[in-house]
């Protein structure tokens, strides 16, 4: 994407205030948007994401700075901009000037691209839309559906100080539907979503319609649902997008940004027994053609498959560059960020629970009276407390064992240390699903996933 | 995708080679401009530990073709990149259906609003570094059960942004902000609180670090020795910063764009009573320091307040000039984009609930219930389209109208136009919140919560 010479030269020239590292992203990247409302095209957009990030380590301390004017000119300028801002405590430069000897990083791409984004058609794009669309429509009580399209392809170098030079083209392509169901005054939304780290033959794979029908399932099934009731309660997640409760829970936590500011409860568990003896817990860049999939992290390591816990015992934490530094933990390639204007951190990539044991029948049947929480939505947690919430977008009553009516309005909250260890039972049938996590490194395509859970009491949001 | 090196033009000059290729070729265009010059600061334990500087910039192209429109941007400002972008535009205006009223206008010139101050050009580094380590610094010293401050720093940007289109409207403006927030832990008996605060300003020299570090503290002490929240329905007196992070959640539901796709829970409803009479709910831009505050919209249409809600009736949506036109309206100046990315669609500015006769005292009094003071969790718990929300939340329990005791993460749970009906009181101190919505406490007959 760039000359040699002239990165050589900004990164060198970055330090001339005395910083220890100095580390060059490039990026350029294009995506599409696309929105199908009632069947009608009604929003069509994307763009041209160009910019540079150059950032300096100063010991541990950070100066990041970006600009979209990534010229000669522009760069020179970013350089000098970034030594300038220390200022007089810039320190000497202790690693020595030199010249640049770039080793590039020999990265194979775990996966590439049959049917590239940048080459297929609008109209393609706006087939698979309208094949999804036919999934949900009509289906049942379902009046109105929204179809998302969206791709985006971007391509990055990170270049540094130590000679590091890597590119990688990373390329994202995701359909989701909302379906809304009504009846008179009732209402109700079902949402799907999947996507992957491929181009759209992603969808010869997931077919289009599949994803309206579920949507469409989603909503009738909820429709005319009663309202959850409220307080602890047994509860079996089911697999797939049920790994929010992972994610959310205790991936947020393992994260060295949490962890390098003594902001996470497991902060100083390494080798501890965390969780239930039945649980093992994975942060995996390596998987082929996933939504999460890091070739080369936006530091330029290769990703990696990291073993959080292994039959409930703490086995390491995601690190960045700047969280190893601070935490002494081998870095792990979760340097992510979501654009040149975002510093990197430790974030997740595909992050999940592994296979266990039992069935979903199996832990359905060990629940007296509790709630099955088939499909779940978003959630949030603050790292410093552990304290999470996430919503259900699909929950049934279990009722001596059997899944009895559907319920509405149920939200799950807690603590993850606490949570953790009430995982009392896992099934064998795991499976990822897709979001954007939103950190301190911006918004990022990571998999959430696990087999169907059991979680011996949690308590539950309801009204009823 | 392009090699590097061509030259960027400046936005000024990429907006007029932008509506003259527009003009040559026939097309209606729209360039919306924005470049930001910003600075982030964090501090921990006593160092600087991130300085951050940007300067972003780009356009967003929206084409009318055939009475379809097609959005597209672009941060390279090199002709090349803007004949692309310009491409992009009308292709995908070629892949929408029309609407009708699609076109664009030369609107009346808005009003005169200084968003801008002093400016930043006196403002050193240091003082600005000052400001991040005040803030860190303050904050430990505060209470020996202070654990860390994994959250908070000092932020400025100036903002400068201009609408254009081929109809012959150019506006420009300049907006800057300065701003600290701050999160700190506290720890005691195994129990971890955070705690926040912040404050936003158009004038740097306004910012008092040490005082919104030590009410942060506060706020986290508060909530140490937290016991669990009953299970069921309860009183309730909701903090205007609490009510304020609700109404931001379904601030859509006043979206005149929603309302014609059929998602908003207040569609048709025009003229109705959707509130308790004590609610009156108005979208003013034109403060001068609101968070939102703007002269003029997305599209270029002047700035005016809007009520909204007026003693509990529903009065107006908010639209821009297309969901307008085809719902028999005029636009309210609320076109808004979120970035250069998306797309045009409406959004408010500066939410307020208008503050009642209700003081601190009167509102708690005699009641034994739940203090709300604030949710977490609204983009998955709480829903637009039906208005119903399942939270995580934080607060207090109530014994005769005197705190009890903090509760442990509970839940609430209920439905916003329901909880509007059901206000019985409305306190006199309006809040402000970082979520640009303003709001006083109020009291509620019944609050569903979860607890354990």
């Amino acid at each position: 994407m760039l000359d040699q010479a002239l990165v050589a030269e900004v990164l060198t020239l970055a330090r001339a205030g005395g910083a220890d590292f100095s580390e060059l992203f490039v990026e350029d990247s294009v995506n599409t948007n696309l929105r199908l409302h009632q069947g009608e095209v009604k929003d069509a957009g994307g763009g041209n994401l160009f910019g540079a990030g150059l950032r300096l380590l100063y010991g541990t301390r950070v100066v990041y700075a970006y600009t979209n004017d990534v010229t000669p000119a522009g760069l020179r300028d970013l350089a000098d901009q970034v030594a300038r801002a220390r200022g007089a405590a810039g320190e000497t430069d202790r690693s020595g000037a030199g010249g640049m000897d770039f080793r590039r990083v020999d990265a194979q791409p775990l996966y590439v691209a049959r049917q590239h984004p940048l080459q297929a058609a609008g109209r393609d794009k706006l087939a698979l839309m309208r094949r999804a669309h036919g999934g949900a429509a009509g289906v049942g009580d379902v009046k109105t559906v929204d179809v998302n399209y969206l791709d985006r392809v971007q391509r990055v170098l990170v270049a540094n100080s130590e000679g590091l030079w890597a590119e990688d083209e990373r390329v994202w392509s995701r359909l989701s539907v909302t379906a809304i169901a009504q009846d008179g005054t009732l209402r109700q939304t079902g949402f799907y979503g999947p996507g992957a780290g491929q181009g759209l033959e992603f969808f010869d794979e997931v077919a289009p319609e599949s994803i309206g029908a579920e949507a469409a399932r989603i909503a009738n099934a909820m429709l005319r649902a009663g309202y959850a009731p409220a307080g602890k309660l047994p509860v079996v997640i089911g697999n797939e997008f049920g790994g929010v409760i992972f994610h959310e829970a205790c991936g947020h936590i393992l994260e060295t940004t949490a962890v390098e500011k003594n902001a996470s409860v497991f902060a100083d568990k390494l080798g501890e027994k965390i969780a239930h003896e039945s649980v093992s817990a994975i942060d995996d860049g390596t998987i082929p053609g996933s939504w999460g999939m890091v070739t080369v992290d936006d530091e330029g390591m290769k990703g990696e498959r990291t073993v959080l816990i292994e039959n409930g015992v703490l086995k390491s934490f995601m690190v960045d560059r700047v969280g190893s530094m601070k935490t002494g933990y081998a870095r792990t390639g979760s340097g992510r960020r979501q654009n040149y204007t975002f510093a990197p951190a430790s974030r997740m990539r595909s992050t999940f629970i592994d296979n266990g044991q039992e069935t979903p029948e199996s832990l359905i049947r060990q629940v007296s009276h509790g709630i099955y929480a088939r499909r779940m939505g978003g959630g949030s947690v603050t790292p410093g407390t552990g304290d999470y919430n996430f919503a259900v977008n699909e929950a049934y009553m279990i009722r001596d064992g059997e899944i009895a009516e559907p319920l509405k309005g149920a939200s799950l909250v807690g603590n993850g240390a606490q949570d953790l260890r009430n995982i009392v039972g896992v099934a064998g049938d795991l499976a990822l699903g897709q979001g954007m996590c939103g950190s301190i490194s911006g918004s990022l395509p990571t998999d959430v996933g696990q087999p169907h859970i059991l979680i011996s009491e949690i308590t539950v949001g309801g009204r009823a | 995708m392009t090699a590097t090196g061509e030259q960027q033009l400046s936005l000024p000059d990429a907006r007029a080679y932008l509506l003259e290729r527009a003009r040559e070729r026939g097309v209606t265009l729209e360039v919306y401009g924005q470049r930001t010059n910003a600075t982030s600061i964090r501090a921990f334990d006593g160092d600087v530990s991130e300085f951050k500087l940007s300067a972003r910039q780009g356009v967003a192209l929206r084409a009318v073709v055939r009475g379809a429109w097609g959005h597209s941007f672009s941060e390279n400002l090199s002709r090349p990149a803007l004949d692309r972008a310009l491409d992009m535009a009308i292709e995908n205006a070629e892949l929408v259906a029309p609407e009708p009223g699609a076109g664009l206008q030369n609107w009346p010139p808005p009003p005169a609003l200084d968003l801008y101050g002093e400016g930043l050009s006196g403002v050193t580094v240091e003082q600005k570094v000052g400001v991040a380590l005040d803030l860190e610094r303050a904050a430990r010293e505060a209470d020996p059960r202070m654990t860390s401050v994994p959250y908070g720093g000092y932020q400025d940007g100036d903002v400068y942004g201009t609408v254009a289109n081929t109809e012959g409207l150019t506006r420009e403006d300049r907006q800057l902000y300065a701003m600290h927030m701050i999160a700190p832990l506290v720890s005691e008996n195994g129990q971890n609180k955070m705690g926040r605060d912040w404050q936003f300003t158009r004038e740097f020299t306004e910012l008092d670090p040490t005082r919104t570090a030590i009410s942060a503290v506060e706020k986290a002490t508060e909530l140490l020795g937290a016991q669990p929240a009953p299970s069921g329905t309860f009183p309730a007196l909701i903090t205007g910063d609490c009510l304020a992070q609700l109404l931001m959640l379904y601030s859509g539901m006043f979206s005149g764009k929603m309302v014609e796709e059929g998602k908003s829970p207040l569609a048709g409803r025009l003229g109705e009573q959707v509130a308790s009479p004590l609610v009156t709910l108005v979208d003013d831009a034109t403060l001068p320091r609101g968070l939102n505050s703007r002269a003029f919209d997305a599209e270029g249409c002047p700035s005016a307040p809007l009520t909204l809600i007026e003693a509990g009736r529903l009065t107006a949506f908010l639209h821009n000039a297309q969901t307008a036109a085809r719902a028999g309206a005029q636009s309210t100046g609320h076109a808004a984009r979120q970035g250069l990315q998306g797309t045009v669609g409406v959004a408010p500015s500066n939410l307020i609930l208008s503050p009642g006769g209700a003081d601190a005292a009167a509102l708690a009094s005699g009641l034994t219930g739940v203090r709300l003071t604030g949710v977490a969790g609204g983009h998955a718990g709480a829903n637009p389209i039906t208005g119903d929300f399942s939270l995580q939340a934080e607060g207090f329990w109530l014994e005769g109208g005197e705190v009890a005791h903090p509760l442990e993460v509970f839940t609430v749970a209920g439905n916003i136009l329901d909880l509007l009906a059901g206000i019985e009181a409305v306190g006199s101190e309006l809040e402000d919140t970082m979520y640009g919505v303003s709001a006083p406490a109020v009291r509620v007959a019944g609050l569903a919560v979860g607890g354990g």
